[in-house]
């Protein structure tokens, strides 16, 4: 994080013993980043934005143009993480049930049994989830928020942790369907991945060049770092991490400024508070902090914000982007103070 | 002339009907008009073309000067078939010689030019009439038909050059494409070449286009030319007359009106007073002429009208002295003018109210844009209160280092405080370093990297994470880490460098 660098380390020799678990926690968590880095090159920014949304327990929406390595990072997540795994490929005639499930007759038992869909795991991939049509978009509205999902009048709840990832690409729009708001508000980050940087896309070319598989990176090396129980673990620590009144009263006003901010037609709701506090209390454990800094709330505040709110049409008449309009809105809003 | 003979519906027509009627007729006639045309053109232009071989431009130009010569032959066709007789082509070519020798000069000189020519070729060639009968006949007819005529032959002007253009159009599109593919128009254009030959086709095509175009423009003259006289002359009612004459000639007719006429027997009162019983006083020539304009001044046939209409004042010259009544109207004007200029005001002043409203309605965005325009953020170096805090040196204690080692003991908070605040204050007049109440503080250790300065990065670093932990974590803070600040404070900002 590049926080972490620039953070100081105060005079721990004097300190009250820091609680062994939040140190233990953090060195994990920073292990399961390097093993991340290893497999995705030159995205660390999107790297660390899926480590905090894990640590969170929120949902990512992975954005990026072809090529950039959107499917191989969930997938080295997977690969790292010991839990149960489910990808789904969206496409335009998946249905909801083959997302959530569907209940089959048995001809032995006379029966109809219950098939469970891809949905119950701990990870689930939602590639390209852009190309699926709204009806089976809205099949992941349940299990997203409420980590259940209704099958036959059934409720039944998803293993913890349950963590959605999708990717989806900006800029083809022939034949997809956007996703609704409400679908995106369930996201807790968006990450975009940008193109790496020159010295970056050299190690990223040799590295896979040298590698057996013909055109993409192998994540067969990498080595399980991180059990679902340990996960679970993690993100009750990041939950109790202290936070003071003043850094939680930053939070909300972030996410209340861009309800009358006048560059944005639709600003967010309240569930965007909820994850910058969710979301800086993991970025704070992830750095190895002891509590959350206004620093933690605002590096996510990008990733929580984008996609709850919409660019008023003025603006995107001017080719300004949400970003610009949203950092323009961070240098506005006051930092907490004394 | 037979009116009952012709065979034509007379009756009175619009200009534009009769024009129409015109190209039926020549339609109805189209084989002797062509014909006779081409037949009498088609050798003359051969025989110019063959005279100014070298200058094909004269030959066609001659040409178009005699066209009204050649006009009369189909003038007496239609004249002719008005009346049942269709000449034949021998007839008619035979003719033409007669028909030329009539002022065939004027034709040819002064009025060669003339707009209504078609419209004016009957008067001469049928009515015969020369010198200044001529210019009367045509100063009547002229009154209602003259534009109509004009119209016709500049349309005709344009159609003889559309048709010119097309048939030179269709010769060219009828050539092979490789024919094309070597062309070069250039060459064409520029060369020396011997491009007679071309010259004289293309003369050739104006040729056949007059053979269409003539007849049917002589028709039409001719047409407008018959209903102007039928407007005239009412050949319409003399036409119903004469039928109804034909009716009662019959023999019924004659009995019946003579028995009407026995039985009826006139009494004296029925009979009119005859003309030699009134002793009319006998009027003289001048005296008739007098009650001639008395009754014409009279209605109906003078009916005077009065029309209100604005028109522009007239400017320069003597103006008459206004009468005395009008002054009072004159200060009325100037009074006029006064609110005149007043509401100008107020409209100008609404405008500039409007648009300073605006810009108060729409001030965020304005705002909004100014900022994208200067993103950068600039040094705010003057104001005090930046970052949420009272920064400005004066409200900082002389010397900070010892004030904070004074609150140590019992406010460790508000001495760190006060220490971070020192450093805020320094930072930003100091350093110059361009803060914002957005910036947070990891954002402003960032910041500090730009300057360079190792120690003061440093001491900045241990600082805010002490400050960080006392403030966000609620921590308490190592007793010696007090002495310590205060003794970097010191080291970094002895006393007496207080800005």
């Amino acid at each position: 994080m590049s926080e972490s660098d620039s953070q100081p380390t105060p005079a721990p020799a004097d300190q009250p013993a820091p609680l062994p678990p939040r140190q233990r926690a953090a060195q994990l968590a920073q292990a399961l980043g390097q093993e991340l880095r290893k497999a995705v090159i030159g995205q660390d920014e999107a790297v660390d934005g899926l480590l905090t949304a894990l640590l969170a327990g929120g949902h990512v929406l992975v954005e990026g143009v072809p090529g950039l390595g959107k499917t191989l990072l969930v997938r080295a997540l997977a690969r790292c993480f010991g839990g149960e795994f489910a990808r789904i490929q969206f496409t335009p005639d998946l249905m909801p049930s083959d997302v959530t499930g569907h209940a089959v007759y048995d001809l032995n038992s006379e029966q109809f049994k219950l098939r469970r869909g891809p949905v119950f795991t701990h990870l689930l991939l939602a590639d390209e989830i852009n190309r699926a049509p709204a009806k089976t978009q809205a099949a992941l509205l349940e299990v997203m928020q409420e980590r259940q999902v209704t099958l036959e009048n059934r409720a039944l709840a998803v293993p913890q942790p349950f963590l959605v990832m999708a990717t989806q690409n900006p800029i083809e729009q022939e034949g997809t369907y956007p996703l609704p708001e409400a679908e995106l508000d369930r996201f807790m980050f968006m990450l975009r991945m940008d193109y790496p940087a020159a010295d970056e896309e050299l190690a990223l070319v040799r590295q896979v060049t040298r590698s057996a598989r013909a055109d993409m990176l192998d994540v067969a090396p990498l080595q399980p770092r991180l059990s679902a129980r340990d996960l679970l673990a993690l993100q009750k620590i990041a939950a109790e991490l202290p936070l003071d009144d003043q850094v939680l009263d930053y939070a909300v006003r972030l996410a209340r400024a861009t309800r009358d901010w006048p560059g944005l037609a639709l600003g967010a709701g309240p569930r965007a508070s909820i994850a910058l506090v969710r979301g800086g209390r993991a970025r704070a454990l992830l750095r190895g902090g002891e509590f959350v800094t206004p620093d933690d709330i605002k590096g996510c505040a990008l990733a929580v914000l984008r996609h709850r709110v919409r660019l008023a049409p003025e603006l995107d008449i001017e080719g300004l982007t949400v970003d610009r309009v949203l950092r323009q809105l961070l240098d506005q809003v006051a930092a907490p103070r004394l | 002339m037979r009116l009952t003979d012709t065979t034509l519906a007379v009756r009175p027509r619009d200009n534009w009907e009769a024009l129409d009627l015109g190209i039926l007729l020549a339609r109805r006639h189209a084989r002797v008009l062509l014909a006779g045309w081409a037949v009498l053109t088609l050798p003359v232009f051969a025989l110019l073309s063959l005279l100014f071989w070298q200058h094909p431009g004269i030959a066609l130009l001659l040409f178009w000067w005699l066209k009204p010569l050649f006009e009369r032959l189909p003038l007496h066709v239609l004249s002719e078939a008005l009346f049942g007789e269709v000449p034949s082509l021998r007839q008619s070519l035979r003719a033409w010689p007669h028909l030329l020798r009539r002022q065939w000069f004027a034709s040819l000189t002064w009025r060669r030019p003339s707009l209504t020519r078609s419209f004016d070729l009957p008067v001469l060639q049928l009515e015969e009439l020369g010198g200044a009968e001529r210019r009367q006949r045509l100063q009547v007819l002229h009154r209602r038909s003259a534009g109509s005529a004009r119209w016709l032959t500049l349309v005709g002007a344009h159609l003889e050059a559309v048709l010119w253009l097309g048939l030179s159009l269709v010769l060219l599109m009828l050539l092979p494409a490789q024919a094309l593919q070597q062309w070069s128009w250039q060459e064409l254009l520029l060369a020396e070449h011997d491009w007679l030959w071309l010259e004289h086709l293309s003369n050739l095509l104006y040729v056949l286009v007059l053979i269409v175009w003539e007849p049917l423009y002589v028709a039409c003259g001719f047409s407008l030319y018959l209903n102007r006289r039928t407007h005239l002359e009412a050949w319409d009612i003399e036409l119903s007359f004469r039928r109804l004459r034909q009716r009662l000639l019959t023999p019924m007719a004659w009995a019946a009106l003579a028995l009407t006429l026995g039985l009826a027997v006139p009494t004296t009162d029925a009979l009119a007073d005859s003309p030699a019983d009134t002793d009319a006083p006998a009027l003289s020539r001048e005296a008739a002429g007098e009650r001639i304009r008395a009754l014409l001044a009279e209605p109906p046939f003078h009916q005077p009208e009065t029309v209100t209409r604005w028109r522009l004042r007239e400017t320069g010259g003597e103006s008459p002295q206004p009468p005395a009544g009008l002054f009072r109207l004159d200060s009325l004007w100037r009074v006029l003018e006064y609110a005149a200029s007043l509401l100008e005001a107020l409209l100008w002043a609404a405008l500039l109210l409007g648009a300073a409203l605006l810009a108060w309605r729409y001030r965020q965005w304005l705002r909004v844009f100014a900022r994208l325009e200067h993103n950068a953020p600039a040094a705010s170096h003057a104001t005090a209160r930046v970052l949420g805090l009272d920064v400005s040196p004066q409200s900082l204690p002389e010397d900070v280092a010892g004030e904070a080692e004074r609150l140590w003991a019992e406010q460790p908070r508000v001495a760190v405080g006060l220490l971070y605040r020192a450093l805020l204050s320094r930072l930003l007049h100091d350093y110059r370093l361009p803060l914002l109440a957005a910036h947070t503080e990891g954002e402003v250790l960032q910041l500090l990297c730009r300057l360079d300065e190792p120690q003061l990065q440093a001491y900045a670093g241990t600082l805010t994470g002490y400050w960080q932990q006392l403030a966000y974590g609620h921590r308490a803070l190592p007793p010696a880490a007090g002495e310590a600040l205060c003794a970097g404070w010191r080291a970094l900002f002895p006393r007496g460098t207080q800005p």
